[in-house]
């Protein structure tokens, strides 16, 4: 599968991740709907589609979460007829990453739940000055510029049609 | 139903030698309900994902290989040993120290999916 990330250290473990957790698609993005690297989609649009989705998804269930349980919910799971979604937040020194994963029968809630815990942990070592290097603010001014310019790192070469490779 | 479960993992679990005994869905790798000695909820979690995983593997191997369904799994390792036995979504999992007897395990086992059919 095609993983493509917009800072190197994030392709390993992301990599790993899908292998690992046998995912169809994997979007790693910040809360503000920012892509930091992606696997499996073959279109920006889609990337780009998919990860303002996730991050409302998330500000919904966190939002939720807050008013029902006094702490935002960390991840929300949709089962579909053939394919499940997982959407959760991961809690790193560098900040709060999202990580949206779509699988089938293939794998399971449970071993999806389980190894984005390891791509958390994998995240924390592999993230170079983890401590002061901080991502972008979200919802900056320039945040039209920064997606492009991500979706421009992680589709450079020709665009394809299928969503699910 | 939940009160049956409960029974299963108290039985399992009183097994000389059983660290762990869990009832896990296969389909979702999620613990219904367990019984853990080892360690922190975390680790029953990691044992039922993997353990799920496994026994669908052995079933769709089996079933690859026209071989019926799987009737008994057991994982033999260093420190000890894991069997499973599944029945619909079911998978009943038991982790054991190398010193259980894994005979006794098995009949507990296969009453307890006679339990829940």
């Amino acid at each position: 599968m095609n993983v493509a990330a917009v800072e190197s250290w994030i392709e390993a473990p992301l990599r790993r991740y899908v292998d690992d957790a046998r995912a169809r698609i994997a979007v790693l993005l910040h809360p503000s709907g920012q892509v930091m690297a992606q696997a499996g989609f073959t279109r920006d649009v889609d990337v780009m589609a998919a990860c303002a989705l996730a991050a409302a998804a998330h500000a919904t269930s966190g939002e939720l979460g807050r008013r029902l349980d006094g702490h935002p919910f960390r991840g929300v799971h949709y089962a579909g007829a053939t394919h499940q979604l997982f959407l959760s937040a991961l809690e790193t020194r560098r900040g709060t990453y999202l990580c949206l994963t779509v699988f089938d029968e293939t794998s399971s809630l449970g071993l999806v739940r389980l190894y984005c815990e390891e791509l958390r942990r994998a995240l924390i070592s592999a993230a170079p000055n983890a401590i002061t290097a901080r991502p972008t603010p979200t919802l900056a001014a320039d945040f039209e510029v920064e997606l492009n310019r991500n979706l421009a790192a992680l589709f450079s070469g020709p665009k394809g049609a299928a969503v699910i490779s | 139903m939940i009160s049956g479960l409960r029974g299963i993992i108290d039985r399992l679990s009183r097994q000389r030698g059983v660290r762990a005994s869990l009832i896990v869905s296969e389909h979702d790798g999620l613990v219904v309900d367990s019984s853990l000695r080892f360690g922190e909820g975390e680790n029953g979690e990691r044992v039922a994902a993997l353990a799920a995983s496994i026994y669908r593997k052995a079933r769709l191997s089996a079933d690859a290989a026209h071989l019926g369904a799987v009737s008994f799994l057991q994982l033999d390792a260093d420190r000890g040993r894991l069997c499973a036995v599944g029945r619909d979504d079911l998978v009943l999992v038991v982790v054991a120290e190398p010193s259980a007897n894994v005979g006794l395990i098995r009949v507990e086992l296969f009453k307890a999916l006679e339990t829940i059919a």
